[in-house]
């Protein structure tokens, strides 16, 4: 049997696998990037599309930031509509306690330099947000930030990437990974891929790749819950968040509110599917309507939850392998990896092109959980 | 029914508690039937549906009509007054007003009920949701001044509200009833246009061997359409091409209908071509459903019983696939009979015994079935919109145009269709246009409607207040069930 030769193959068609095969095919490597079922189906595609720099983890900020620089003038790279917005995001902080806490950040914030996340008082909260209740005090915003849609922009990495010769073949999963000489070889139920360097951005499944690659990551997988309103008049601009409870939302332009706040169904991997857990949803629904009395009268029109990967501290695996050469990961992003795709491509082309990154790297390796058993 | 809420320290712990042998979704002659047969047998049943009354849409509001004389409405209605006041006397508890948002395969209920969100489970589940009108996507039909036919008997049925001077257009014989329904009241109705193709009465023929066990239910069509013709009312027969014409409202039908361009000037069309299953609970659940060529649409996957592809969940009456009243109440008793002996709360020898007369029965009705989806089956153009303006997701409003276009850009399934142009992605989730884009798609793609598919749904099933969603509350059953074995 013959097998499809290149010089990258990748595993997973999310954002994470489209953006690096869009970064690496554009400077003329060979590309192909395996999909178990298709691009965009599963947390890249169904996410709440949160283009989100503030509250970032500082192990994450300087990515994040380079990412949204990116997000800002994508349309342009890409040449096409990823839906992006930069509305700003405000986190809301409800009491005394929410403040103290974001002082807190914004100490530690300010000691490393940065400054774009910004306290707001009371009556700067209200004047952003004119409908928010009055029991709130205050809150923190990122100008930057917005939003895109998640299955319009997966698709804009997928389409880039295409244009410049990368190859995606959907349907096909990945069943065997060995290494055969120099070169890896990946046996799926549909034929042979060889590739000299293997790319694993297989999100919610990303621990059963890295272990047939050869390295081992303590990874679990949830099912985030979404839902999704009918249209509303205009009422909010900001994308909307809080400091200490399970509240996030967005209005788009067209009147549609997406809530999220980061509630978990129940994920059952093995069949791709969700199932969702309907009396979470329900305080969900509680916290909105307390926050924003207007929306008392918002008729939920859908709600789903995608399978997401999530790592221990909840930070991403960006790197190569420890135990492998010429195999890297990009998976773990516990929820916010969505923002971070342009420039995980980036760097996940200099790691495979270069050799090395720009961004220090040393937090989000894949074996920073392993430990001497006693 | 008992009810409580759990306290709000700890929402997020599911407590099974007490659970109902079988949960009724649709209080219509199919859940009506099959509540008597199963709660006369002793089981804790409980049937939810959103109407104040129970009868669905055909039997609405029999036993309490508005109308000061609801003999016009015919006797196949009234006759359904038995069947209401046999469900109202049976053990059954009666949820009315409930309106079901989610059903998951383990059993579990969530409806809206008096401004919260309800909560129970059910050790078996019966669907009895029962059709929704075929949509009609042709140019102008999703202009103000046009419904569907079925709406119009809606309102009549249940406020007595009528409309003068409105043209009627399509096929079937809900369409030719309701006409002779507003004739029989006095109003005055100003054209049928009448869509069967002359080619449908002699392909209807082969199937004619099926309605000699029920020649009456044969006459009863061609009876009615005597009727509207005595009653001067002018019909067009073998009508295409059909074009609501207006800007913002419908002011207006063009047609041809013998060779013949015609125009019509009218406020209100009324329009009809059979019905479909009402999928977005069968599908929201994700039970395997296959395409139906007799009838074209999608139908649930079920053996005799009614079983879905989840054997605690079956499905009965038209939303199994169109069978009429009195199908549905057959199917109604045998997947109640089903259920009962899974619970070993009847033998099998007496599950059979007993469904053997009522499977005969359903037989006969299938044969004259084949008749009437022969006779009445909707001509491809009704169904699959040509021209590039015809609006086929009328929430999002996307036309054909739009839809073309996804399909050029890589979207060859539903799913990614709903993706890439929000086609049914709007407050009806897809139910409008869920036919429409399978079939358009099995005609771009030269494949069959079965290999396209349909859209991924999820719950909630209808449009949710998110307030009512923020209260949670648990019903559990009255009493226990009285006989049988516990699973």
């Amino acid at each position: 049997m013959t097998s499809m030769n290149s010089d990258v193959l990748i595993i997973g068609g999310g954002i994470q696998g489209c953006a690096t095969a869009y970064n690496l095919a554009r400077q003329g490597v060979s590309v192909t990037v395996l999909e178990k079922d298709w691009v965009s189906r599963h947390a890249s595609g169904v996410n709440a599309g949160g283009v989100r720099l503030l509250g970032r983890d500082v192990a994450e900020v300087e990515l994040s930031k380079a990412s949204m620089a990116l997000w800002h003038r994508l349309d342009d790279e890409l040449d096409a509509d990823t839906g992006f917005r930069a509305r700003s995001l405000i986190n809301i902080a409800a009491d005394t306690q929410d403040l103290d806490t974001l002082r807190n950040r914004q100490s530690l914030m300010h000691g490393l330099g940065y400054h774009h996340e910004v306290m707001i008082d009371q009556q700067e909260l209200r004047e952003r947000l004119p409908h928010v209740a009055p029991h709130c005090v205050g809150g923190v915003v990122s100008e930057t930030d917005g939003y895109a849609i998640p299955y319009q922009s997966t698709l804009a990495f997928r389409r880039a990437a295409e244009r410049s010769g990368a190859q995606f073949i959907e349907g096909v999963a990945a069943q065997q990974i060995r290494k055969v000489g120099q070169h890896w070889l990946v046996e799926t139920d549909k034929g042979r891929y060889e590739a000299e360097h293997l790319v694993n951005c297989s999100g919610a499944w990303a621990d059963k790749v890295a272990v047939k690659i050869g390295d081992n990551v303590p990874l679990t997988h949830s099912a985030p819950m979404l839902m999704i309103t009918t249209r509303m008049p205009h009422f909010a601009t900001p994308v909307v968040g809080a400091v200490s409870r399970p509240l996030s939302f967005k209005q788009f332009e067209n009147g549609t509110v997406l809530i999220g706040g980061g509630a978990k169904g129940f994920a059952d991997r093995d069949n791709n599917r969700t199932r969702l857990d309907y009396a979470k949803m329900a305080v969900g629904a509680r916290n909105v309507v307390e926050f924003f009395p207007i929306m008392k009268t918002a008729s939920v029109n859908r709600m789903w939850a995608g399978l997401e990967a999530y790592m221990p501290d909840n930070l991403p695996v960006i790197g190569k392998s420890v135990n492998a050469d010429n195999a890297y990961h990009a998976f773990g992003f516990s929820a916010h990896g969505f923002q971070m795709g342009p420039i995980v491509g980036q760097v996940m082309a200099e790691l495979i092109i270069d050799g090395k990154s720009r961004f220090d790297l040393n937090k989000l390796r894949i074996d920073r959980f392993e430990r001497k058993v006693l | 029914m008992n009810i409580y809420s759990p306290s709000d320290d700890s929402p997020n712990e599911f407590n099974p508690g007490s659970s109902y042998d079988i949960a009724i979704i649709g209080a219509g002659p199919a859940g009506m039937s099959a509540a008597i047969t199963a709660a006369d047998a002793g089981a804790t049943v409980v049937v939810l549906d959103d109407k104040p009354q129970p009868g669905g849409q055909i039997y609405r509001k029999v036993t309490s009509s508005p109308l000061t004389q609801p003999e016009a409405l015919g006797e196949d209605y009234l006759k359904g007054a038995k069947l209401v006041e046999a469900f109202q006397n049976c053990n059954a508890e009666h949820l009315h007003g409930a309106s079901v948002w989610h059903v998951g395969d383990n059993g579990e209920v969530l409806f809206s009920r008096d401004g919260g969100t309800q909560s129970l489970t059910a050790r078996e589940l019966i669907i009895s949701g029962g059709a929704m009108e075929r949509p009609f996507p042709i140019p102008g039909w999703h202009l103000p001044g046009v419904m569907s036919a079925g709406s119009a008997q809606v309102m009549l049925k249940s406020d007595g509200l009528v409309r003068d001077n409105a043209v009627f257009v399509g096929t079937g014989p809900l369409l030719y009833l309701i006409v002779a329904q507003y004739l029989r009241l006095g109003v005055p109705v100003k054209a049928l246009i009448d869509t069967t193709p002359k080619s449908a009465y002699i392909d209807s023929m082969k199937e004619i061997s099926g309605t000699l066990s029920a020649p009456k239910m044969v006459s009863k069509g061609l009876l009615l359409l005597n009727e509207i013709r005595k009653a001067g009312v002018p019909v067009y027969r073998f009508a295409k091409d059909l074009e609501i014409t207006g800007e913002s409202a419908a002011t207006g039908l063009k047609f041809t209908s013998g060779h013949e361009g015609r125009q019509i000037e009218a406020d209100h069309i009324f329009l009809h071509q059979g019905v479909i299953p009402n999928l977005n609970l069968t599908r929201a659940l994700g039970l395997e459903h296959d395409w139906c060529e007799q009838q074209l649409c999608w139908k649930p996957k079920l053996n005799r019983w009614g079983q879905s592809s989840v054997p605690t969940i079956s499905v009965a009456g038209d939303g199994s696939g169109i069978v009429g009243a009195d199908g549905a109440a057959l199917m109604g008793k045998l997947v109640a009979l089903n259920q009962l002996q899974r619970h070993h709360q009847i033998s099998a020898e007496e599950r059979d015994q007993q469904a053997r007369p009522l499977f005969r029965e359903l037989e006969k009705l299938n044969k004259f079935r084949r008749f009437i989806d022969r006779l009445y089956r909707p001509i491809d153009a009704h169904r699959i919109p040509d021209a590039p303006d015809t609006v086929v997701c009328r929430c999002e409003e996307r036309t054909v145009a739009d839809l073309q276009r996804g399909f050029e850009l890589g979207a060859s399934g539903p799913q990614d269709l709903k993706g890439m142009t929000r086609c049914g992605m709007g407050p009806c989730q897809g139910r409008q246009c869920g036919h429409t884009v399978s079939e358009l798609l099995a005609q771009w793609r030269d494949t069959t409607v079965d290999q396209v598919g349909y859209y991924r749904l999820r719950s909630p099933m209808r449009l949710l207040n998110l307030t009512e969603l923020g209260q949670f509350s648990r019903v559990e059953p009255a009493q226990q069930s009285n006989t049988g074995a516990k699973s």
